[in-house]
């Protein structure tokens, strides 16, 4: 790895830093200037925020069902807002409590997916011949094979449970970022300066991680936020089918819970709805949030 | 993504005329009237086509899967309880009390050895066909499984200690066992029509889906995995024929859903009701809830260490578990009364042994408090004793000086096993055990439990009126091989005294020994501490009251409609009084459905006119 | 799965980098695509037959589960179902088989696999394609309008509206729908295709079959159109800044004749496209709503076969459901090349 030294270079990375600086700063004032963006961003940064302070107010023993005073399944209250579930716990307390691995779950498996997306497109952009065409079929390939089935197949496989789904979903959905990520490399390889680096003597490596990289991550993030939504749907689907872990609390484990035990065709409306409405909730935010820095992103990207 | 791709985006954003169209229009909220056009008052008949049959038809819910309809080879629940209202047996269990009573044989005789069973066909048996049941009936389907490997895989088993069938005359059929046996073995084979089934090519794989010709009080009809079965009564059923016309069994895959079409009359009895489905349907008018003692236990099993047919220890449970003292302790932390308080809302039985009370006559009765009842205390103290340390975090060390660490296993299956769970690990770390749930695929479990793979997993049998079988298997001749194949053993336990008690109860012919015999099995099951029976969950089942009488249960007090032993609750089907008034108005509503139908219809057409116009506009700019 | 819906795939008139966009023949390219496909299909069946070998559990042991069968029935079984033979023998056997359109035997409803699937082929085409159209007709026209009308009251209720059914899921939408107008309200029916035991022929049938659909298409639309609004949305926002745009607008054409002659038209190219890229997730609809409304398609049969679990069903729906989306996609390629004036100009 060539780095630069010298006076000369620290002022570039000086210049280059404030740039940047500048950059994020112009960013997020377009990015403030969509208002749907910020109010999903405003709701998210709560939602994580009560996820992160729950255990303060309600500790994880209110989720031991040995331990309740409450009836079941009984109607909201002032001392259960939500009312209580099947076992006779606080449906909030729940839902707060299963932000934590809705969330957790949502961004365990984006990260997957933006792992294996980023490399395979990174490496199909910069590479050519054999190695290029085998890294295309597999993206064609994954992007085409119905996700769910796949997911369904690799669960059967693996045994339900929380690392199951994180990894069904993720491998299930890379192939998208990593066709997004490589005509991205694509462009930014054709740049004049990669051309200079290249006959400068650089390695695949350098011009991967120095200049490939930095110019597709925000595209990556933007692309990361519209996928946590997706896996937070995809965990709820998964554990509709029977592949989660009902004994974990995640909102598509609360659902699974009220259709399991009824509560739906019980009239216990306050069990079902709220996991429900938690996710739409959620999952829009993400997707406004995700728009919105496309639309920063965006006009950069394209400005070639 | 698994279950969907991440939204579009706007793509670039870039300085873009507003155009002229500002003009605000209807089109706001399409998709808003797309989902909810239907303003009551418009409402039509909701179910035109089924009440419109003259036919009085019992419709029930088939939630499990048919895997065949052939007798020889049906296994699934689903199929044999359809194939229980097709075909009879030689005798059947009774709807009083599961009781042996006439079927085909109208009597029977046991030898003094109780070796040699003789039995006479009822003149007045006749198929649906209108062809006499003869004796020689019953010794063409005896032999026909006997002779014919895949015809076995149903009820091969009924035949291994059968030495003989033969039909001395058209009324009389004479069994000859190996060795004498208490259980009829009459009982639960049924018996197909010679006259159709000789003329088949290959019986093991007649599908048997359309007309069937049968016994039993109603015969398939016709059969579509996606329309479900429809059955016909029989008008020679020898019992009379059944007061409805027909049954059919209609498809529902999610039991919200069965709950929602018996509420919308599109079912009219369904089973397998969650409590809390069971309490929303008590109060609704026309529909009436019956809560029958279940026929199956549920149980802790704890690995006592597996051993398979070779005496060698297998599998990977906790070796701590070898001993009974810790499994007792295990036991005793477990409130099997909250359990059945909690998960079944009380809708349940307190149990004993593994025979559950729906059968008095082996059913270990008691008044005593059982050995291992819920006792914390206890539990704690019978650790200490047996010399379980406990350690610095609350979690005892076994004799080793290892932590005490065990997995809980269930099925994701079952929602039960879950909540169980969830009270079962608190009371463990009560008595200073860290369990951890872990949650498998039903097919993974099962394999696990044979294996040996595991240290204790929720578990469950439903019970058949002779409690043989499931004595059978912990026996010590029935334990797997080391590959897992070969026998199933339903605690990977055995001992001597027990297969000396499962022998005895085999070949007693007099009732009272038996049953005493059967009591004494179980209560060595429960002492070994290996399969906790925690209780015996009821059947919940509702039907349409507006619609039929009060159907018969088995047993007669507190027993279930559907999945009997028998025949009985769908044969009893009654259309009620005032059927006619009845269904008119609690469905008639009369344009239901037009709306929301054309308001699709409308919204596709308007977006297809449009786009047409498009077309056009489209093909003239090419030219 | 498909996320490919995001904006770097959707300015029109922007080739795939690797396919030059006029030098290669149509004959070519249709070729190179028919290549691809057919390696797709080849790695579905040989996921399909390696994946499944590697599941934990005996089949045949699941098989038998609670049930009175005695070693050797397991045995026979086995031995039937081919359990016994080497690896390499069986997965001749499912080449072989899969050549000839067998796909194996489903040991829950001891039927071939094929059978089956075949038998619920049927109800999952006339459900989804149903939904599709309905969608797509939806989302394009929706798209449309509030593309032109960028930033109006109805481009933001619509895409908002859009953007809030895309975020539900789709189960749980399904069944709230099911629990309001089925068993609260007796608008519909609950579940199923036809009435039970119905013998009704002709209109009636159909109407019989309409009124089944109507919850199961609802569900589903409200869940996909949303993709296609923003994709028609965003993709007629590029075409209307576009320079032939300014060029017919200068020429002093009215604004809804170059709307309708120019702009739609280009933009529905990607949104072709698309529409065939977004099956797959239209598969993973259909295994949730014929679950919910026990809808008789492939879907529920998927899920049957993974509760069950009978894993030459769920083997066979995977090849299937993966076949089917792969082809159609190979379609989609040939017909954008067709319909893109500018590639056909080549």
């Amino acid at each position: 790895m060539s780095t630069t030294t010298g006076s000369a270079g620290t002022r570039r990375v000086n210049v280059a830093a404030a740039r940047r600086r500048q950059a994020l700063a112009d960013g997020w004032k377009e990015f403030a200037r969509n208002r749907a963006g910020l109010a999903g961003l405003i709701i998210l940064l709560a939602v994580i925020a009560l996820a992160a302070v729950i255990p303060l107010f309600a500790p994880a023993s209110v989720l031991d069902v040995t331990q309740v005073t409450a009836g079941r399944n009984e109607p909201p209250s002032l001392a259960n807002p939500l009312g209580t579930d099947p076992a006779g716990r606080s449906v909030l307390a729940l839902l707060i409590w299963g932000a934590r691995i809705s969330l957790v779950v949502g961004f365990a498996a984006t990260l997957v997916s933006m792992v294996i997306g980023t490399v395979m497109g990174m490496a199909a952009g910069h590479f050519t011949g054999a190695t290029q065409a085998v890294l295309m079929r597999l993206i064609d390939f994954f992007l085409v094979v119905p996700g769910l089935v796949l997911a369904i197949v690799l669960s059967s496989i693996i045994g339900p449970g929380i690392a199951t789904i994180v990894v069904a979903i993720g491998v299930t959905s890379w192939a998208g970022t990593a066709r997004l990520v490589r005509s991205q490399t694509l462009t930014v390889e054709a740049r004049p300066y990669i051309e200079r680096a290249w006959a400068l003597g650089a390695s695949d490596a350098h011009v991967i991680g120095r200049h490939v990289l930095p110019a597709v991550m925000p595209l990556v993030l933007a692309n990361t936020t519209l996928t946590v939504g997706s896996a937070i749907i995809a965990e709820s689907t998964l554990a509709f089918l029977g592949l989660g872990d009902p004994s974990s609390v995640s909102w598509g484990g609360m659902l699974k819970s009220a259709l399991d035990t009824g509560a739906a065709t019980g009239g216990y409306w306050w069990y079902v709805l709220p996991p429900g409405l938690a996710i739409v909730l959620v999952v829009l935010s993400f997707t406004l949030v995700g728009r919105a820095l496309e639309s920063v992103i965006n006009p950069t990207l394209r400005g070639r | 993504m698994a279950s969907r791709s991440p939204i579009p985006t706007d793509g670039p954003l870039r300085p873009f005329p507003r155009g002229a169209g500002l003009r605000r229009t209807a089109g706001a909220g399409l998709l808003a009237a797309a989902l909810t056009l239907t303003p009551g008052a418009l409402a039509l008949p909701a179910a035109t086509a089924s009440e419109k049959a003259e036919d009085t038809t019992l419709k029930l819910a088939l939630t499990g899967d048919i895997d065949s309809l052939n007798p020889f080879t049906a296994i699934l629940a689903a199929s044999t309880n359809i194939l229980l209202l097709q075909y009879e047996g030689l005798v059947t269990y009774g709807p009083e009390n599961n009781e042996i009573v006439p079927a085909l044989a109208e009597s029977w005789e046991t030898s003094e050895d109780g070796t040699t069973w003789t039995y006479t066909i009822g003149e007045d048996r006749k198929w649906s066909d209108g062809e006499p049941v003869t004796a020689q009936d019953a010794e063409f389907t005896f032999n026909a499984i006997a002779e014919d490997d895949t015809l076995k895989a149903a009820n091969g088993t009924l035949l291994e200690n059968i030495d003989s069938v033969e039909a001395t005359d058209d009324q009389t059929l004479v069994i000859t066992l190996n060795e004498a046996q208490a259980p009829n073995p009459g009982a639960d084979l049924a018996i197909v029509p010679e006259h159709i089934w000789s003329k088949v090519e290959d019986p093991s794989t007649f599908e048997n889906s359309e007309n069937a010709v049968g016994s039993g009080p109603f015969t398939v009809e016709s059969y579509s995995p996606s329309s479900g079965v429809r059955m016909k009564a029989n008008p020679n059923y020898w019992r009379g024929k059944a007061k409805v016309d027909a049954v059919t069994y209609v498809p529902y895959r999610n039991s919200d859903a069965a709950v929602q079409a018996l509420l919308n009359g599109e079912l009219d009895v369904v089973g397998d009701l969650t409590p809390a489905q069971y309490k929303a349907l008590e109060s609704e008018e026309n529909i009436t809830v019956n809560s029958g003692a279940g026929r199956r236990y549920q149980a802790l099993n704890i690995n006592s260490g597996t051993i398979n047919s070779e005496g060698k220890l297998m599998g990977d449970g906790n070796p701590a578990l070898q001993d009974i003292e810790l499994r007792k302790a295990i036991a005793r932390a477990i409130d099997s009364k909250t359990l059945l308080e909690k998960v079944l809302e009380g809708l349940g039985e307190q149990a004993t042994g593994e025979i559950p009370a729906v059968y008095p006559l082996y059913h270990w009765d008691t008044d005593e408090e059982l050995p291992y009842s819920y006792d914390p205390e206890e539990a704690n103290r019978i650790l200490d004793e047996a010399g379980y340390k406990m350690g610095p975090d609350g979690i005892r060390l076994d004799k080793e000086g290892k932590p005490l660490k065990l997995r809980l296993a269930g099925s994701n299956s079952k929602p039960t096993h879950a909540q169980m769970a969830d009270y079962v690990v608190p009371w463990l770390k009560e008595i200073g055990i860290e369990a951890t749930t872990e949650i498998k695929a039903s097919g993974q479990l099962n394999d696990d439990s044979i294996l040996g793979n595991y240290d204790m997993y929720f578990t469950g049998w439903g019970i058949g009126p002779d409690p043989d079988f499931q004595l059978s298997i912990n026996q010590c001749s029935s334990r797997p091989n080391a590959d897992g194949t070969g026998a199933t053993n339903e605690s990977n336990w055995c001992s001597p005294e027990f297969d000396a008690l499962y022998k005895e109860q085999h070949t007693e012919l007099d009732q009272e020994r038996r049953s005493e015999l059967v009591v004494e099995a179980q209560k060595l099951i429960y002492d070994a501490a290996v399969n906790h029976v925690l209780f015996y969950a009821d059947s919940l089942e509702a039907y349409r009251s507006d619609k039929f009488e009060p159907f018969t249960t088995q047993p007669k007090e507190g027993g279930v409609i559907l999945a009997q032993n028998g025949p009985w609750g769908v044969y009893s089907a009654t259309p009620a009084g005032e059927l006619e008034a009845a269904g008119a108005t609690s469905e008639a509503n009369p344009e239901a459905v037009i709306i929301p139908v054309v308001g699709v219809l409308v919204v596709g057409g308007l977006a297809a006119f449009f786009l047409a116009k498009r077309r056009r506009a489209t093909a003239d700019d090419r030219q | 799965m498909s996320n490919a819906l995001s904006a770097a795939d959707l300015v029109p008139g922007e080739p795939a980098l690797d396919e030059p966009p006029r030098a290669s023949s149509w004959l070519r390219y249709a070729a190179l695509k028919a290549g691809g496909a057919v390696v797709s299909l080849i790695m579905v069946v040989l996921l399909g037959f390696f994946a499944f070998r590697i599941l934990p559990g005996d089949p045949v042991r699941s098989l038998a589960e609670g049930r009175r069968v005695s070693a050797e029935q397991m045995e026979l079984l086995r031995e039937q179902l081919g359990f016994n033979d080497p690896l390499l023998t069986q997965f001749l056997r499912y080449l072989t088989d899969l050549a000839q359109g067998r796909l194996g035997y489903s040991y829950t409803y001891s039927e071939p696999v094929l059978n089956l699937i075949l038998d619920r082929l049927g109800p999952t085409l006339l459900l989804t394609g149903t939904a599709a159209l309905i969608s797509v007709v939806l989302g394009l026209w929706l798209g449309q309008r509030a593309a032109w009308r960028r930033g109006s009251l109805f481009d933001k209720t619509q895409t908002g509206l859009a953007l809030v059914f895309w975020s539900v899921p789709t189960f749980w939408l399904g069944l709230i729908l099911l629990l309001v107008f089925g068993g609260g309200l007796h608008w519909f029916p609950t579940g199923g295709l036809v009435t039970a035991g119905t013998t009704a022929t002709g209109f009636p049938l159909l109407w019989d079959v309409a009124r089944h659909m109507v919850l199961p298409v609802v569900t589903m639309v409200a869940v996909v159109y949303a993709q296609y609004l923003m994709v028609m949305r965003a993709s007629l926002f590029e075409e209307m800044t576009s320079d032939y745009l300014q060029t017919a607008r200068a020429k002093g054409l009215r604004e809804d004749l170059v709307r309708r002659r120019h702009a739609v038209p280009n933009a529905l190219l990607p949104t072709v496209t698309l529409i065939f890229l977004t099956l797959g997730g239209l598969v993973g609809g259909a295994v949730t709503v014929e679950t919910v409304f026990s809808w008789p398609g492939l879907g529920l049969l998927t899920f049957q076969a993974l509760s069950a679990p009978d894993f030459p069903l769920l083997q066979g729906t995977f090849v299937v459901f993966s076949s089917i989306v792969i082809v159609m996609n190979f379609l989609a390629d040939l017909l954008y090349r067709f319909l893109d004036p500018r590639l056909r100009a080549a």
